[in-house]
């Protein structure tokens, strides 16, 4: 009887767990996944970084991983602090044991930006880490308006997802097939979803609903530092 | 002028240590008054990514440490440099902690620069961006990778001008690399 594989996703967000967009898009990954018969575990950022203790679980899991997924939100073009110490942790931790098991890496991002390549340098950066910790690169997904996903189960997820969901699809049965996933799938999962326009003005009023309800909408653009 | 230097190396890397104190020393020769975190050493939180900053608090970060001090410093500075030993191509987690404490100095508001989507500006006036990414030896991929991140970063904090530059461990840094870090940026501080 052979081992089933495992695949681990590392969630990026310092939200807590349930809550991300993040979570949401590799979660469902690892669903699909698992009707492939994948056995799946999920771990977070803020929560394996915050005891020496569950970093070494953390890397163990990394261990008994054949495809490691890192779903992270993009903050200031980059990984999120949390995110980019997992990885010099992980890149250390498999680097020491000279020739560590072969496993895929795949990266999922997504930006508050409507536009996905925002996430190009992000991306780029998670690409390089694969090599420097000894992973086969699998691919980068890049979502733009990741805000629509809004921490929600994207099996319940509208239509206006339809694309994200079906690229993740496709990014599962690449992962299965031991293939990196195909451009036509990081090119779907890239395609807005929503026009530019439409987003930015959803997004302001969100912004002023917020203030609004925090009654601070005559100060939202106070200069306090100067 | 101002400047910010904002180090991002690790335990134990006394080469990225040494070239901030170089660059502070080059900058006050020439006049600069010079702020210098060493970032490892400061208390600074992670962003919780919970936006209070913009929609509760605005302007500032709801964590009281020092995360909020070396905003403060970067926005009333002429020159911010953030100097990292180079991590895939990107930041160290040092100084991407603190990185990611700043947008604060942006407004949630969404505007077009050169037709993408990017934040409104807060502020009336931004630094100057300044990257120095340090490497074990030439890696084409990562200072490509590193030079494309500052560049970016510079459009999101609306710095009017930015450079970058890549050192390697092997080369002390001369003189003339260093001035070479911050000398773009003498037109904007004028």
């Amino acid at each position: 009887m052979t081992t089933p594989q495992t695949a681990l996703l590392l969630v990026g967000s310092a939200k807590p767990a349930g809550e991300s967009s993040s979570e949401a898009l590799g979660t469902y990954l690892l669903e699909r996944l698992a009707t492939r018969g994948i056995t799946t575990e999920t771990y977070h950022v803020a929560r394996a970084l915050r005891t020496e203790a569950r970093t070494q679980e953390l890397l163990q899991a990394v261990d008994r991983a054949a495809i490691f997924i890192l779903a992270f939100p993009l903050y200031v073009d980059s990984l999120p602090y949390l995110a980019i110490e997992a990885l010099e942790r992980i890149a250390a931790h498999r680097q020491a044991q000279g020739s560590p098991a072969p496993a895929a890496f795949l990266a999922i991002a997504n930006c508050g930006f409507p536009e996905s390549h925002h996430n190009d340098p992000a991306l780029a950066i998670c690409e390089q880490f694969a090599a420097a910790a000894g992973f086969a690169w699998a691919g980068g997904l890049a979502l733009g308006a990741g805000g629509a996903v809004n921490g929600q189960p994207l099996a319940k997820a509208g239509g206006m997802l339809h694309n994200v969901v079906a690229a993740l699809d496709q990014a599962a049965a690449a992962l299965v097939a031991d293939e990196p996933v195909p451009a036509e799938t990081t090119a779907l999962m890239a395609h807005p979803f929503i026009p530019t326009r439409a987003y930015m003005l959803m997004g302001g009023l969100g912004w002023l609903l917020q203030a609004r309800q925090n009654r601070v909408l005559t100060r939202l653009g106070a200069r306090p530092l100067t | 002028m101002q400047a910010t230097i904002l180090n991002g190396a690790l335990p134990g890397d006394s080469f990225v240590d040494a070239v901030g104190a170089a660059l502070q020393a080059a900058l006050q020769a020439e006049g600069w008054t010079v702020t210098s975190w060493t970032l490892r050493d400061e208390k600074v939180a992670y962003c919780l990514g919970c936006f209070e900053c913009w929609t509760k608090t605005p302007g500032v970060c709801r964590i009281d440490d020092t995360g909020r001090a070396v905003a403060a410093s970067l926005i009333s500075s002429d020159l911010a440099i953030y100097l990292t030993p180079i991590t895939f191509g990107g930041y160290s987690s040092a100084l991407k902690k603190a990185v990611d404490r700043a947008i604060c100095l942006v407004s949630p508001f969404f505007t077009r620069i050169d037709g993408e989507v990017h934040h409104h500006a807060r502020y009336a006036r931004y630094p100057a961006l300044a990257g120095v990414g340090v490497l074990p030896a030439p890696h084409a991929a990562q200072e490509q990778i590193f030079h494309t991140l500052l560049g970016r970063n510079a459009i999101n904090l609306h710095a009017p001008t930015h450079n970058s530059v890549v050192l390697y461990r092997d080369q002390a840094p001369a003189a003339a690399t260093l001035r070479n870090v911050y000398a773009f940026s003498g037109r904007v501080a004028a």
